[in-house]
């Protein structure tokens, strides 16, 4: 029988886990609605992750830290827009190859920047920060109410970017963009600086993304750390199709998997060794082919998603 | 007396537009019309003419019908009243008052909407959003206030519109009403339509009409472009009709009839003189009550028949969208044929592949050539053997025989004089009247039984058109049977040794060159019986 | 043969000034990089050259290197010249790789279990862009999205692969257990690493090049990613060579998988690639989807990547130079198209 504590663990783990993913696929999210298909998005992540790291430790200061993690994510996601808004390249391509800039300058400058090209670990991290009085109660107190900040801005982040998305002007106009910029440009609608806006959006919320991992969950900048959980995001974002909910779902899913995938040894002992875990990995993956395959038009995402961006800008 | 050519068909001067009573007098900008134009003129960078010196009013609270033909410069006219194109020259007046109009929304502020032959409502969109698209105005969407919008505004209409519904699970009909509907919840005034009734059925027709009267009785303005002469004596108060760029006559509905406007369309027409006449033989493509749809899913070609002979060509007269271009798709395996039989010789060739109809003789020269006719990357050579590639002497066993194409292409250049640098030259680097000459050596050199020429010589000099002309003709002397489409009466004249109108999806009349009483064919064109 | 097989048209110069543009701005960023560092670009520059091609050993490994991209890229050429955007070539790569390996270890040795390794290699990269090939073509679902995500399941599943069912007995880390050594791609240089990969790689530049110019395929193919309205008029069958041009690049990637095992890395690790598939896109891109193109380009490639090892090790400088210098490259040639565009309309070239 298993015991409440470890599904309590577990229930905890996958959140903390999944915040990343779910800041990361929500600003994707704001991307692909107004039609653009970022890959560069891992990139992004990849710099919030190492500019985070950097402002803290040089600075000495976790909040600068913090600012210059979305600092980071901001002008990587920029470079992308300067890539495809205004220089008309092709969308794919261009995510691939902000994601590689950004690994080689990451790279590059931890080794440069740091003696045995190793980098140093935090004094100090932004640790959990427990509700008073929510997180006294069994099992909720501990998933839910006493979890890091990261985590909160993440799970309020999902009903505060539905609403953004369904219930202001801003959404409307950026999701007909996703749909067919051509009319809404001639609607008179800003197609130029709306998609800058979703971008700043993601820009932001990606670099948080990446911040957290390392002034919140790891002590110090390793491009393992990031993996490819930029590229996950953009998966969660299809499984997810395209809505912030979906999202959250999806992030909890690749989290909840992550987690288990970590503990499964202690929590079905029969089960160290066993294979089922690692094809755990790749289940996400499958129900989002599958989804796309099963669902209609409305699941294959935005009509103008990937599209290059033309005259219509 | 100087006669000026336009299309390629000579006219006698007009005199200024010939004005009776106060019904029709342009008279003078002032607040009695919604929007008076004078003077406007407009011409596309490519030389063609679209508007000459336009100066006509439209009565605030009346239905306006503009009627023409092709390349009669309604839509061009309507275009600029709506902000799309700006006139070379000219004023324009709203409620009597001067203004300038630089973009769609200096007119929509101005009170004036126009629907377009294509939409622009986000298919994914419910139509409560596609209206809270273009009224929001702050930061936060209400909702509600656009669903009491639309519904106080589909009342007007006489409609009753579901503001959840999707624009994509909608039928086109409602579609366009949706659009209407729009615009309205814009407060707009004075509505423009373009060829509205192009995606109606007839039942929908008359609903449409009666909208269009509440709208008039709640006081708007609605200006009908149209090339369907009963729907304009239908529905409107006055009448303007336009040629060739101009204004031909502004009148009252009710001092109208079909004769009277049919000769409008055409006064001064001159028919162009023919370029022989081939010797028909037996029938080489048959088209028996074929009823095709359209891109939206409306029946453009409605129960059509017809026939072409070897050595004979056969012209189809007909104003753009009634069924023409879906019945050359039908017929080459483009698009999918609902009911009726396509047949070559005695082949049944109905819902074909492309590829077996190319394999039994069917040649085709696309309206759209950029886009469909060849492949501007590849070489001259290349697009020379787009259709026969697969074959010998093209290729053999999957390989291409790179020396046949280029002797091709050469024999092809000298015989059709297309202007390359070299056989290989790529296309992109050719002009646009040597593109089409390299379709139609395409075209008329792989041995087809039957031919299909749209639109060949749009957009073509003299030369060049005269060259095509020639080309055609030297086919039909050799048997080939020709199927003409053409917006261009006058080339149908030159060429055809029967001319076929289409209106509507259906073949309404047939004419035989000699002694052709063009105003009758003109009437057919615009849809009298 | 026609008149005018060595006249240069015009879209070859305009590819190779485009090539030429974006390696000089990479070259002229990387240097600027260097310079922060206080390294000498000039330096720096002939290490990455001597680290590449400076004696017979670095040769090989530069040619070793350059092999799975080669491989790769052609395939992904010609699924490029389709319009067809297969970014899945990594996982394609990966499962060619497993699936190769466990033919070879099965049949146990010899010609014969190399021989089969590379078909049933070939083919299981071919299988695996075959599901979001139907997808494309029956679905109409984008192929971007669908390769992409195949991506993960294949790599996941080869992983997986390696950790459980196929782990090596001897050895500590997840990997598979090594092919027999009588079927490993034969030494072509000896002394060095060179095995008969880069003569397959090499052999496949022509191949690619008559398949793309000289068959009825390679038209089509063109025709139909230039101008599908016309593949249509003209009768061509576009679902079917959509089809067969993506998994024509998986069947490549498959082949690039299994040759790195057969000839280098002997067994399949979870690091048997550092990201060929997506390399490989950009070679394809740099090469302008010409075999010749996509083969000089691997040779770049390669240069870089191994002549980064040099440069880490006499100038300290940092691995992440290759990634640096590959994601410039991306970039610029991407951006050289409206470049060349825009120099071309200040009459400051004229082609």
């Amino acid at each position: 029988m298993i015991e409440w504590i470890v599904i309590a663990g577990l229930a905890a783990a996958t959140l903390r886990v999944a915040a990343p993913l779910l800041l990361a696929s929500l600003g994707e999210t704001i991307a692909e609605r107004g039609g653009m298909l970022n890959l560069g998005v891992q990139g992004a992540m990849l710099v919030g992750a190492f500019s985070g790291f950097m402002g803290a430790y040089f600075a000495g200061s976790l909040w600068l830290g913090l600012a210059s993690a979305v600092i980071g994510g901001v002008l990587t996601t920029l470079l992308f827009g300067v890539l495809v808004i205004n220089l008309d390249l092709d969308q794919v391509v261009s995510g691939l190859a902000i994601n590689l800039l950004a690994s080689g300058l990451t790279l590059y400058f931890t080794r440069v920047l740091f003696t045995g090209g190793v980098s140093p670990y935090l004094g100090d991290l932004f640790g959990p920060m427990p509700i008073p009085i929510l997180s006294g109660i069994p099992f909720l107190g501990e998933v839910l109410f006493s979890q890091t900040g990261f985590v909160y801005l993440g799970l309020l982040s999902v009903p505060l970017i539905y609403v953004l998305l369904t219930k202001t002007t801003f959404g409307l106009r950026l999701r007909s963009i996703g749909e067919d910029p051509v009319i809404a440009s001639y609607l008179g609608i800003n197609v130029l600086k709306m998609r800058y806006a979703a971008l700043l959006a993601e820009g932001v919320l990606a670099g948080l993304a990446g911040g957290m991992l390392t002034i919140s969950m790891f002590n110090t900048f390793d491009p393992r750390i990031v993996a490819a959980r930029g590229f996950v995001a953009v998966s969660i974002v299809i499984l997810g199709r395209w809505n912030p909910w979906g999202a959250l779902a999806g992030s909890l899913l690749f989290g909840f998997t992550e987690a288990l995938s970590l503990r499964i040894g202690v929590i079905f002992p029969e089960l160290s060794g066993a294979s089922i875990n690692q094809l755990f990995a790749l289940l996400p993956y499958l129900v989002a082919l599958i989804a796309l395959v099963v669902g209609g038009r409305g699941v294959r995402g935005p009509a103008s998603l990937g599209k290059r961006i033309g005259r219509e800008r | 007396m100087v006669h000026q050519v336009h299309k390629g068909v000579a006219i006698t001067p007009l005199s200024p537009p010939f004005f009776e009573g106060k019904g029709d007098s342009p008279g003078v900008p002032n607040e009695e019309y919604a929007i008076f134009l004078k003077g406007v003129s407009k011409t596309f960078a490519n030389g063609t003419v679209a508007n000459r010196d336009v100066t006509l009013g439209i009565l605030k609270g009346e239905v306006h019908a503009i009627l023409g033909e092709n390349g009669a410069g309604k839509t061009t006219l309507m275009r600029i009243i709506s902000g799309i194109l700006k006139p070379d020259s000219g004023e324009i007046f709203i409620d009597g008052k001067p203004v300038r109009i630089r973009d769609p929304r200096d007119a929509s502020r101005l009170g004036i909407g126009m629907v377009h032959q294509h939409f622009t409502l986000i298919p994914e969109f419910t139509v409560r959003e596609n209206v809270a698209l273009v009224l929001a105005s702050s930061a936060w969407l209400d909702l509600k206030k656009v669903d009491e919008k639309i519904i106080s505004v589909s009342k007007e209409m006489g409609l009753e519109i579901d503001p959840e519904s999707k624009i994509e699970s909608l039928p086109v009909g409602k579609r366009q009403l949706v659009e209407i509907l729009r615009l309205l919840c814009q407060d707009v005034r004075i509505l423009i339509l373009d060829e509205p009734t192009s995606v109606l059925t007839p039942i929908e027709v008359d609903s449409f009409f009666k909208m269009i009267r509440d709208l008039k009785s709640s006081g708007k303005t609605i200006v009908l472009i149209t090339h369907k002469m009963k729907e304009a004596l239908q529905i409107s108060d006055r009448i303007t009709v336009l040629r060739g760029g101009r204004v031909i006559k502004t009148m009252p509905t009710s001092e109208a009839n079909e004769a009277i406007l049919a000769s409008l369309v055409v006064e001064g027409m001159v028919p162009a003189p023919s370029l022989g006449r081939g010797t028909p033989g037996d029938t080489v493509l048959k088209v028996e009550s074929l009823r095709v749809k359209d891109d939206r899913g409306r029946t453009a070609v409605d129960g059509l028949s017809l026939e072409v002979r070897s050595g004979e060509i056969v012209g189809i007269a007909g104003v753009a969208g009634n069924g023409q271009k879906e019945l050359v798709e039908a017929i080459t395996g483009l698009r999918k044929v609902e009911s009726g039989v396509v047949r070559l010789s005695s082949e049944d060739i109905t819902n074909k592949p492309t590829r077996f109809i190319i394999e039994k003789g069917v040649s085709y020269i696309p309206e759209d050539r950029m886009h469909r006719g060849v492949v501007l990357t590849m070489g001259v050579h290349e697009n020379l053997a787009l259709k026969c590639i697969e074959k010998p002497p093209m290729s053999k066993n999957r390989i291409i025989d790179r020396e046949s194409m280029v002797k091709n292409a050469e024999s092809l250049i000298s015989r059709f004089s297309i202007k390359a640098s070299d056989p290989c030259a790529s296309v992109e680097n050719l002009s646009g009247g040597n593109i089409q000459k390299l379709i139609v050596a395409r075209e008329l050199s792989n041995g087809g039984v039957v031919l299909i020429a749209e639109q060949p010589t749009a957009g073509l000099d003299i030369k060049a058109s005269e060259a095509v002309h020639n080309k055609l003709v030297e086919l039909r002397s050799k048997g080939v049977g020709i199927l003409l489409v053409s917006s261009d009466l006058d080339e149908i004249m030159k060429l055809s040794d029967r001319i076929c109108v289409v209106f509507g999806g259906k073949i309404v009349g047939e004419f035989v060159t000699e002694n052709l009483d063009i105003e009758r064919l003109s009437r057919l064109m615009l849809g009298a019986k | 043969m026609g008149a005018n097989q060595l006249t240069v048209s015009r879209g070859t110069k305009r590819s190779i000034v485009k090539a030429l543009l974006s390696v000089a701005l990479t070259l002229a960023v990387t240097s600027v990089v260097f310079l922060i560092n206080n390294v000498n670009p000039v330096i720096a520059f002939i290490y990455l050259f001597q680290g590449a091609f400076g004696d017979i050993n670095l040769l090989s490994e530069t040619l070793i290197r350059m092999t799975p991209i080669l491989i790769v890229s052609l395939g992904l050429a010609v699924s490029f010249k389709c319009k067809i955007w297969n970014i899945g070539a990594e996982g394609q790569l990966y499962i060619g790789a497993m699936l190769g390996t466990i033919v070879a270890i099965g049949i146990g040795g010899g010609f014969l279990s190399l021989v089969a390794a590379l078909v049933i290699g070939a083919i299981g990269g071919l299988l695996w862009a075959a599901g979001p090939a139907l997808m494309k073509v029956k679905l109409g679902i984008n192929e971007v999205i669908t390769t992409f995500l195949m991506n993960f399941v294949g790599i996941y599943l080869v992983q997986w692969m390696i950790s459980y069912p196929f782990r090596s007995p001897d050895t500590y880390f997840p990997e598979s257990a090594a092919i027999p050594s009588s079927s490993a791609l034969a030494v072509i240089l000896p002394g060095t690493r060179l095995h008969m990969g880069v003569a397959l790689a090499l052999a496949l530049v022509p191949v690619v090049y008559f398949l793309l110019e000289r068959t009825t395929f390679g038209f089509k193919v063109k025709v139909v990613g230039e101008n599908p309205e016309a593949a249509r008029y003209g009768g061509m069958a576009i679902g079917k060579t959509i089809f067969v041009s993506l998994i024509f690049s998986g069947l490549l990637a498959g082949l690039a998988g299994i040759t790195e095992v057969m000839g280098i890395q002997f067994r399949v690790r979870g690091s048997l690639s550092p990201g060929y598939g997506f390399t490989g896109i950009v070679v394809a891109l740099l090469g302008n989807n010409n075999p010749l193109g996509v083969a000089l380009a691997s040779l770049f490639l390669a240069a870089i990547m191994n002549g980064s090892s040099t440069l880490a090790w006499t100038m300290n400088i940092p691995m992440g130079i290759v990634d640096l210098m590959q994601g410039l490259l991306f970039i610029f040639v991407l951006a050289s198209e409206p470049l060349v565009r825009l120099l071309e309309r200040r009459g400051v070239l004229k082609l």
